[in-house]
């Protein structure tokens, strides 16, 4: 009888899992992650671009004014997933841009390394089912897909991007768009478009476990708005003119708006920067040209958000959504490395060489290469200054909305520093979950870096980050060092003068009126500070003359030559012994004949 | 001597597409319209098509070389097969209908058949 007694007891740790049953009510989670979706660029956010069901979320939820991410995808992510810090979860850059001399750690490959737990992982192991529908881009080797990563299931791509119509790659260093479904490699449906796909998949993936009564944990990193930039003509509409007062009255519109929400402060001041065009000097043809494509930017966001609102409506048909728990956040600041002029000949040279093309009529349709230029990105991180790949905040400070029924947050803005390793150590925190510190699975782990943001949702404390609390951040040699209000900040070349300068990011989000003059003592040591992040985290130092698009065509010119060079070198050895043959035997035949006359 | 020159330029381009697939094989996958798989398949598409692509190109140095007709036949034989199946692909099982593909291995096809009958014979 104890005997029996004791099987029972056990039976049901050894079926589910012994975490299963500790909190049975635990919260379901959806984190969904924009790519370069710039600081304004949601309604909630001060955006005239309509995103109703952000917008819910955000009236339900906290908005955070002050939180920061790295100033490109792949770090970014990795941050997200672990909560440690990319250099040290071996992800300083995005794989293609990485500089041989940078590669020379094992976990310094610009993919997720092994000396890290991803969230997915310990959310799954806490009983969780773990779907991911979107974007990875942190390893495509079988060993680092995310099937691998802690994703029970999964429809992924692997690389930095890829056409949002159809399966092809976007730019030339891919030869396609390299996705996968559950560890192995994937067909696109023909009637893709990628928002609407990945949240059909993620509510497949959902519907597949829902009756077991288990939570899941849904990570949803769309592609949207990376380039191609692309929508259904639906959405493009509805924008068409929207535009047409040009870059710098967008860029001011959303500053006033920021304010009129409580975004930024009143007196916050912005820059015109230096990649910024000149609306007034464009002819008729061409303003209409560059408003069209904003109006797709704008159509692919609303996109996104239509298909959030599909998700949402489906948790509700299911009666889950009151036990779910949403964030929303981007990787990074809006991208601008779109031409200032997409029909100039070298970039609809580009374009074409990969099937593109760049008509108006068309612009954001299958086939079409759109972007939004420097200019009109500008606007989408008003009132900040830079972009993506720099550090200063349009690079950095993104939307992050936290919402959702089990948090029973109090509706409103916090101006509270946040920092992407936050939301991991978050999220486990959410779900009851704690990180297993220095060893997972038998082997070493780096525990997280990243603070707990509940605290702060739970309206228990002000702030996560004390005043002499230092974050560190580079990329390339554009470095950061966030400490209280205040952020050292050092952006190269080309957008930047590669010297450092010290603003209050708080006070002053624009990065207008540098202090280190007048803080001396403060930017000394934020200096000492910022050499002491170098020093912890493993920040590689550049080789000679970096840029990062050379390290780019580099990257891929070196691959792609190597390449070619071993298979004619193997195709010229299998040759030789033909033309060996051959020689000798026409020779053999040509004396012969000599011999026989 | 044209047609030599021919059948030696196909043959290069048939080794160094068999050299391909052994080096780059995701690489030239997608140029036959599909991606490269993954476990087995991965193994069966490179193995495969390796084979077929340096078997034929080899064939035909080695027909060149020895002037021994026979050797044009696989390749031959391969090219032909390859455009029936094709098409039968279309017909019986739904695939798309590869025109330019069927043109190229027909015409490659029949040139080895002109190869095997004029180009000069050992004696």
């Amino acid at each position: 009888m104890r005997l029996t007694l004791a099987v029972w007891a056990v039976m049901p740790s050894v079926v589910l899992g012994e975490a299963y049953l500790l909190e049975p009510d635990r919260p379901n989670i959806v984190f969904i992650l924009a790519d370069d979706l710039g600081y304004t660029d949601i309604a909630p956010y001060g955006s005239e671009v309509k995103t109703p069901a952000l917008a819910a979320l955000a009236e339900q939820g906290i908005r955070f004014g002050n939180y920061h991410t790295a100033a490109n995808c792949a770090p970014a992510r990795a941050m997200l997933l672990t909560g440690v810090n990319n250099h040290l979860a071996g992800v300083p850059n995005i794989p293609e841009m990485l500089a041989p001399e940078q590669r020379a750690h094992r976990n310094h490959q610009g993919v997720l390394g092994n000396n890290v737990v991803t969230v997915a992982t310990l959310l799954e192991d806490a009983g969780y089912h773990t779907y991911l529908a979107g974007k990875w881009h942190l390893g495509a080797t079988p060993d680092k897909r995310p099937n691998r990563r802690g994703f029970e299931r999964t429809v992924a791509l692997m690389d930095s991007g890829a056409d949002n119509w159809e399966q092809k790659a976007y730019l030339p260093i891919y030869e396609t768009a390299n996705w996968f479904a559950d560890g192995e490699r994937f067909e696109l449906p023909d009637d893709f478009y990628s928002s609407r796909f990945l949240i059909d998949k993620t509510i497949e993936f959902i519907d597949g476990n829902l009756k077991d009564a288990r939570p899941f944990f849904a990570y949803v990193p769309f592609q949207a708005v990376h380039i191609p930039v692309q929508a259904p003509q639906l959405f493009v509409d509805r924008y068409m003119g929207v535009y047409d007062e040009g870059w710098d009255a967008l860029r001011e519109a959303r500053r006033q708006r920021a304010v009129e929400i409580g975004l930024i402060p009143e007196q916050a001041g912005m820059v015109r920067m230096a990649t910024t065009g000149d609306w007034a000097s464009l002819s008729a043809e061409r303003r209409r040209y560059e408003s069209k494509r904003m109006a797709v930017y704008a159509g692919m966001i609303e996109a996104m958000d239509f298909h959030i609102g599909r998700l949402i409506d489906y948790l509700k048909s299911q009666g889950v959504y009151e036990n779910t728990v949403f964030v929303f956040t981007s990787d990074n600041g809006a991208e601008a490395s779109g031409p200032p002029d997409p029909n100039a000949f070298a970039a609809s040279m580009t374009a074409g060489s990969l099937g593109y093309h760049n008509d108006y009529d068309r612009l954001g349709l299958k086939g079409s290469y759109n972007t939004i230029s420097p200019s009109f990105a500008s606007a989408a991180v008003s009132p900040l200054a830079f972009h993506k790949f720099y550090v200063g905040e349009g690079g950095l400070r993104v939307p992050l909305i936290v919402s959702g029924e089990p948090l029973q947050i109090r509706p409103r803005w916090t101006h509270a520093f946040a920092w992407a390793t936050d939301i991991a150590p978050t999220l486990l925190s959410i779900a009851g979950v704690k990180h297993p510190g220095t060893r997972y699975g038998g082997r070493p782990v780096l525990p997280m870096s990243g603070r707990n943001l509940l605290p702060l949702l739970n309206d228990e404390v002000n702030r996560v980050y004390g005043e002499d609390d230092a974050v560190g951040y580079e990329l390339t040699g554009h470095s950061a060092l966030f400490q209280g209000d205040y952020k050292l900040v050092r952006n190269g070349a080309p957008a930047g003068d590669g010297a450092w300068h010290l603003y209050n990011i708080v006070s002053d989000p624009g990065e207008v009126i540098d202090l280190k003059e007048t803080q001396a003592a403060r930017f000394q040591r934020m200096l000492s500070g910022y050499e002491r992040f170098v020093r912890e985290n493993g920040v590689m130092p550049l080789p000679q003359g970096y840029t990062q698009s050379g390290q780019l065509v580099t990257n891929f010119l070196a691959d792609r030559i190597r390449t070619d060079f071993v298979v004619w070198l193997l195709t010229v050895l299998v040759l030789v012994p033909f033309l060996v043959a051959y020689r000798l035997k026409t020779g053999a035949r040509d004396r012969s004949v000599s011999e026989r006359h | 001597m044209v047609l030599k020159i021919v059948l030696v330029l196909v043959a290069v381009l048939f080794v160094f597409m068999g050299m391909r697939w052994l080096v780059d094989p995701s690489g030239i996958a997608p140029e036959f319209g599909f991606l490269l798989g993954e476990g087995l398949g991965r193994s069966s598409q490179i193995g495969d098509f390796a084979a077929f692509f340096l078997t034929m190109g080899l064939c035909i140095l080695l027909g060149v070389v020895n002037r021994q007709p026979i050797w044009f036949y696989p390749p031959a034989m391969l090219l032909l097969l390859a455009a029936v199946g094709r098409l039968l692909a279309w017909v019986l099982h739904d695939a798309a209908f590869a025109g330019s593909m069927i043109g190229f291995e027909v015409g490659v096809g029949l040139l080895m058949l002109a190869g095997s009958r004029w180009l000069p014979k050992s004696d």
